[in-house]
């Protein structure tokens, strides 16, 4: 068969499943006039007919083979490529995100994952924790300490900030008001727990890494502050929110550590294999992070800042969000179904 | 690769624009305007490629405008899992500085993947516009004069395809190339080019 008389043949099956494409994607696209057949292009973007969507495809990829095969011209070859590659796309989409798939991350996915890392969760949370107690303690004894941290312009700031006759505790000096603190724990927050998961590609060292600084660092302020005699304003100001913030970040890094753990001993799988696998699992992990420390930024910013709350009033607060983060991510979606 | 570059530099480009327009607005709302815009920083900064490579052309702005998309390994749209994945080890592909690692993984991989790429088993890949079905010049159909292997066949029709955009000089060149077809061995010249596009109008399938 010639080229010419194969396209003659088929052509009109191809600008059918072309106007189909072009209809789910809600394309426009100035009407072809069709060389052989006229093809009535309707051009309204709506629902497509999946059984004859898919029995254009399956011609479509038979007729693009045999023009392989047969080497027909270059244009013919691209065009069936096209059309058979958008419909694939179309076919075999995976749709999985949407209102079903969020609710079942939030009551079973999500604290399952985190039962499932266990192991990764409690290293996480070591690597954060011990640098945080121990340059705690060691910044509460020699508060002078903090300057080899951060400058003393900066110490004399959060001496500043978390001062009791302050308007609102733990806003930045050039922060005018509890808004703009939101905005700053969202994008400093969230960019720091993305960062300790992200590390975990180098074998999990750089979350380690991330994760035991940012304890650190954490540690040499709250240190500092106690020190300086402000332990009355400064632990009723982290009580609530780090109930959230603090856990999701040790989740980010245990969920790096996943990954670094699968490039590390890949076991049966390549390490390729194994990295795809791991991050397939851990993503589970980030959503709930990335919502948790939404949620932390809220506190952090209107509730934790406020002046006006009595100390017992924020103790009670954050006695209820730590039991209830702990026993959500220990407890809920225990039930099969 | 390099398409990929110009697509970046053309996203950054695009972020920095909105980002200094919405840094104009902002002043005029204070406080609830500041918040807005680091919120803003941070959209930029982490959703904008994962909403973009969501939507149904699979690509950001820059990507799109340099004919790139991403796409799972398998040629599937890229699902939301692999998209948070692959950009959020942007972090890793950007050390140790100016994405080294992207780059360096990149030029060794013949599939040209970054390191979020390879966890999130994602591709970029090209998606050319498809061109316009080519208008064939009306020349005479002329018999072979000998027979064409389906090599052949397959060179003259690309030959024919290609004709309107070559020069006439390169056409004749390459024509003179394929004269055995039409027996004009060893000439060149408008005449042989004729009578050679005419066996490929043969060969694509018209008859006198």
């Amino acid at each position: 068969m010639t080229p010419l008389r194969f396209e003659e043949l088929y052509d009109a099956e191809w600008s059918e499943l072309e106007a189909l494409l072009d209809r789910y994607h809600g394309r426009r696209r100035q009407p072809v006039t069709s060389t052989f057949a006229s093809v009535t292009t309707d051009t309204s973007r709506g629902p497509v007919s999946g059984a004859r969507l898919a029995e254009l495809y399956r011609r479509a990829c038979e007729h693009l083979a045999l023009a392989q095969a047969r080497a027909y011209p270059a244009y013919m070859l691209d065009r069936l490529d096209r059309i058979t590659a958008d419909a694939h796309q179309l076919i075999y989409q995976d749709r999985e995100l949407g209102l079903a798939r969020i609710r079942s991350l939030a009551t079973r996915d999500f604290p399952r994952a985190v039962r499932r890392h266990a192991p990764y969760v409690w290293v996480s949370a070591l690597a954060f924790l011990v640098p945080t107690i121990a340059i705690g303690l060691l910044v509460y004894w020699r508060t002078d300490l903090i300057l080899s941290v951060v400058d003393s312009a900066t110490a004399s700031s959060f001496d500043e900030m978390y001062s009791p006759n302050a308007d609102s505790i733990g806003r930045l000096r050039t922060a005018s008001t509890d808004w703009v603190m939101f905005g700053y724990y969202i994008r400093n927050n969230i960019g720091v727990a993305f960062q300790c998961f992200a590390g975990g590609l180098f074998g999990g060292v750089g979350s380690l890494l991330f994760l035991a600084f940012n304890g650190a660092f954490g540690g040499a302020i709250a240190g500092y502050l106690v020190g300086r005699g402000l332990s009355d304003t400064f632990f009723p100001f982290v009580a609530t929110h780090s109930a959230f913030e603090l856990t999701a970040i040790v989740l980010a890094g245990a969920a790096g550590l996943r990954i670094g753990h699968a490039l590390l001993a890949p076991g049966r799988l390549t390490r390729t294999q194994a990295l795809v696998a791991a991050s397939r699992e851990t993503v589970t992990l980030l959503y709930g992070v990335t919502a948790m420390l939404c949620v932390a930024a809220v506190i952090e910013a209107f509730w934790s800042s406020a002046t006006w709350l009595p100390a017992a009033a924020k103790y009670t607060t954050a006695a209820i969000c730590w039991s209830a983060v702990i026993a959500y991510l220990t407890l809920q979606g225990r039930r099969a179904g | 690769m390099a398409a990929r570059f110009y697509a970046f530099l053309l996203d950054w480009m695009i972020r920095l624009v909105f980002l200094y327009a919405a840094a104009i607005v902002v002043t005029l709302f204070g406080g609830l305007g500041v918040a807005f815009f680091l919120i803003l920083l941070f959209a930029l900064e982490w959703l904008y490629p994962i909403a973009f490579e969501l939507t149904r052309s699979g690509a950001t702005p820059g990507k799109r405008a340099f004919g790139l998309k991403v796409v799972m390994d398998n040629g599937l749209p890229v699902t939301p899992a692999a998209a948070v994945t692959r950009n959020l080890l942007r972090v890793a592909d950007f050390l140790p500085f100016c994405y080294g690692f992207a780059v360096f993984s990149m030029l060794v991989r013949r599939d040209c993947k970054r390191l979020g790429d390879l966890a999130a088993s994602t591709l970029v890949v090209y998606q050319p516009r498809v061109a316009p079905r080519p208008a064939l010049a009306e020349v005479t159909p002329v018999v072979p004069m000998r027979r064409l292997a389906p090599a052949d066949q397959a060179a003259l029709a690309a030959l024919a395809v290609r004709a309107p955009r070559l020069t006439v000089e390169r056409l004749d060149e390459l024509a003179a190339l394929a004269a055995a077809v039409s027996g004009d061995a060893g000439r060149s010249g408008p005449d042989v080019t004729r009578r050679v596009l005419g066996v490929a109008q043969w060969v694509l399938g018209r008859r006198a």
